[in-house]
């Protein structure tokens, strides 16, 4: 049993009375004001703390590609087995792509497509996760002071990881696409159906309002429209593992399984100035030529 | 020299939040090492340091995670508040009452955040509470009971804080 603290003055006690109503005051009445502020004195604060973060990181990093190199010795000839065989397979695979590159090449310039202006990118490593339990985000080690800002959008080479939602002057917050309260705007590759992909609370993702005559089905792929800002058009979002139709209902929805697996990300790279096209282009109108 | 060792706990605490512990939650949801932290200084700080660590607190974890800066920081500053209150009224603490305390606080400041963000439809009250308000207020008061166990009956901080004030 411990003696618990009775010896605070009663100045002290006063002080965290008035201390405590005119924060509250505060954030009542002025809640943008109060939260810009503290927002900006943030940026240093989190440039601070960015150091025991990232020296903390590094040790687990350290650790785990300890364990992970050891862990792997033990079943590494059977792995090599296996990697051969998918090493021919793929061989296979790579020369029919080629083939399908080349023609696709071919019909591009035919149709004479406007190149898509690749985006200038920015990679950054993932050093940690939310510090509460509410939010799926992850913690990068780059942030304001690298040219990153709030609502750029987050892949790897895989696909959409997420999206920018906080920043301080060394690290970035990036809220998960399989988060709830994230909805980036997709496009079922085949069908060419739009839609609004949100994360569930299962850790997965849904795409909704897809039109009901849509022949969307199971094993679609769903990619980036392009279309509202953070990324640009056909990077892989997930692919479609079962349609929902409710009767009655203006719209169908489908469940999606996130092509990136948003707990083993371990590098990401950031769109910097995603390429949106002008409605014009999306529509596919013809160029107005200066008169001469 | 208590600041600066408040803010060694902050500094610390952080890395210790969003690095270490994912990697033991269970279901997705792992500890708050800041909100037993609060409240530990609170009961033994007083309302002052309970309210002004709390904020501090609150504010730079929120700096690291998507929730809203304002309601980290009134969350923490008020159970650091509340803890510094209910330590003036207590004159012995045993580790049973202080797991009870702590998952009876952790609930209730767990239910008002799932009120206050109101995220979407799919996050509902009931599936706050069970997905993550009952399983983190467990998960606290395990944690905060294990670390007081620790700190006071095995380390003997008692007597160095006293030695300390003498």
């Amino acid at each position: 049993m411990r003696m618990v603290n009775l010896r605070a003055p009663y100045n002290a006690r006063r002080l965290a009375f008035a201390l405590a109503v005119i924060l509250l005051l505060g954030f009542l009445l002025l809640p943008s004001q109060l939260q810009g502020v503290f927002q900006q004195l943030g940026s240093p604060v989190g440039w601070i703390l960015s150091w025991p973060l990232r020296a903390v990181a590094s040790v687990r990093d350290g650790i785990a590609d300890l364990w992970t190199g050891y862990a792997a010795l033990q079943g590494v000839e059977e792995e090599n087995r296996q990697l051969r065989k998918e090493l021919e397979y793929l061989q296979g695979q790579n020369s029919q792509l080629r083939e399908a590159a080349a023609a696709t090449e071919r019909l591009t310039a035919l149709l004479e497509f406007k190149a898509q202006v690749l985006p200038s990118m920015i990679a950054a490593q993932v050093i940690g996760r939310d510090t509460g339990n509410w939010y799926r985000t992850i913690i990068l080690n780059k942030g304001e002071s690298d040219g990153l800002e709030p609502d750029m959008g987050v892949i790897t080479a895989v696909g959409v990881v997420g999206r920018i939602v906080k920043t301080t002057a060394a690290t970035s917050v990036v809220l998960l696409a399989t988060d709830p309260n994230n909805a980036i705007a997709g496009l079922i590759q085949r069908t060419r159906d739009e839609g609004i992909v949100e994360g569930t609370t299962q850790g997965l993702a849904h795409l909704k309002y897809i039109p009901l005559l849509s022949s969307a089905r199971t094993g679609d792929r769903v990619v980036t429209s392009g279309l509202v800002g953070g990324f640009p058009r056909g990077l892989a979002i997930g692919t479609i593992t079962r349609i929902d139709k409710e009767e009655g209902a203006l719209f169908q929805s489908a469940e999606l399984t996130p092509e990136v697996d948003a707990n083993r990300v371990e590098e990401v790279l950031v769109i910097q100035s995603p390429y949106v096209p002008t409605e014009g282009e999306r529509l596919g109108a013809p160029s107005v030529k200066p008169k001469s | 020299m208590k600041a600066l060792l408040y803010v060694i706990l902050i500094a610390g605490l952080v890395p210790i939040q969003s690095v270490l512990l994912p990697h033991v939650s269970v279901w997705g949801v792992k500890p708050d090492i800041g909100f037993i932290a609060v409240c530990l200084v609170g009961l033994f700080g007083g309302e002052l340091e309970g309210l002004l660590v709390g904020l501090a607190l609150g504010w730079v974890m929120s700096l690291f995670s998507a929730e809203d800066l304002t309601f980290s920081m009134v969350t923490k500053g008020g159970v650091g508040y509340v803890a510094g209150l209910a330590g003036r009224q207590v004159a012995h603490l045993t580790p049973v009452a202080l797991v009870v305390g702590l998952l009876v606080t952790s609930c209730l400041a767990g239910l008002l955040t799932a009120v206050a963000l109101k995220p979407n439809d799919e996050q509902d009250l009931w599936w706050a509470l069970r997905a993550v308000v009952l399983p983190q207020a467990c998960f606290d008061a395990v944690v905060g009971g294990a670390l007081y166990w620790l700190v006071w009956n095995r380390l003997n901080v008692e007597r160095w804080v006293s030695e300390y004030r003498a």
